[in-house]
């Protein structure tokens, strides 16, 4: 299993320092560097978005990448293929969301009013008057 | 003076959707050009329509449509305050439509296709085959905002259109 732990910046530095060195550049081509690791962090990205699993295949074994964002990528993906009507919030409205379901239970009168009008049998549409067309 | 029916969408119906008026072009042209082609072939949403007879003469006063909807968030990051949140996505019932013929507005149309539609989502969410959390609506103006207002649903965004939800849970107890 190849699960991402959480490392110290002198950690990172090394790992980084050594992606260098494999991918055959410089240390002065730090531009460089990140636009490799942002085209392979992309295509990685991608594949969990678009909801496959990304595996290290070698002669007798197979590795899969698990990290939570990827996880929830493929989550997400799996979702949207059952539900046909996606409404997707941002994290604004996401609060908000959870701040009304979290708010309890406190009818409007307008809403008390409907659902007794809904619980009644003899429930009808109000009579309507269209305007005179010749007036 | 008449009293309006409801009556699902369907083709027997398709003269009378141009004769329409609202005063949102989206509201007035939906009816024409996507309703029956949503709930016949696409399956995306159903319809109901509230028809009028004077002389003989069957006209639309107002419609509404529902259909099922998945509410999600756009990003992956986590909110470690909302970890008492449902696990997204969120199913629920998307009033996606509701509109009053702009000749019979103020006559308390507009409310009783509201029940309508809550009543319909009330009524699977208790005892149909499916379970769900949310009724969901976008309101297209301030006024629509006020009327969904009135009813308990509440604003999640500040902009036009306005999307709003009602928590099913406390009335399904």
């Amino acid at each position: 299993m190849s699960r991402f732990q959480a490392k110290t910046n002198a950690v990172l530095d090394a790992e980084l320092d050594g992606l260098r060195q494999q991918l055959g550049l410089r240390a002065n081509q730090k531009a460089d560097l990140l636009r490799e690791l942002t085209t392979l962090a992309a295509w990685v990205v991608r594949q969990a978005a678009e909801g496959r699993a990304v595996v290290a295949r070698g002669e007798d074994d197979v590795r899969e990448l698990e990290h939570p964002v990827i996880e929830r990528l493929r989550q997400r993906h799996r979702h949207a293929i059952a539900q046909p009507t996606r409404l997707e919030l941002d994290d604004d409205e996401t609060r908000r969301l959870g701040e009304i379901l979290d708010g309890g239970f406190h009818p409007s009168r307008a809403l008390l009013a409907s659902l007794g009008r809904l619980a009644d049998p003899k429930r009808k549409a109000p009579d309507l008057t269209w305007p005179d067309p010749s007036a | 003076m008449s009293t309006p029916r409801i009556e699902t969408l369907a083709r027997k119906h398709r003269a009378l959707l141009r004769g329409f008026r609202n005063q949102e072009a989206s509201l007035e042209e939906y009816l024409p050009r996507f309703a029956l082609r949503h709930a016949e072939k696409d399956l995306l949403s159903r319809t109901y329509v509230a028809l009028t007879q004077e002389g003989g003469v069957d006209r639309i006063a107002g419609y509404f449509s529902l259909a099922t909807v998945s509410v999600e968030r756009a990003s992956v990051e986590e909110i470690p305050a909302l970890s008492k949140l449902p696990k997204f996505p969120i199913p629920g019932v998307l009033l996606a439509r509701l509109a009053v013929d702009t000749r019979v507005q103020g006559q308390g149309l507009g409310r009783h296709l509201f029940e309508e539609a809550l009543g319909f989502t009330l009524s699977l969410a208790t005892s149909g085959p499916v379970a769900f959390r949310l009724f969901v609506t976008d309101a297209v103006s301030e006024d629509a905002v006020r009327f969904y207002e009135r009813f308990g649903l509440s604003r999640l965004s500040k902009a036009l259109p306005a999307r709003m939800v009602l928590d099913l849970e406390p009335l399904l107890g």
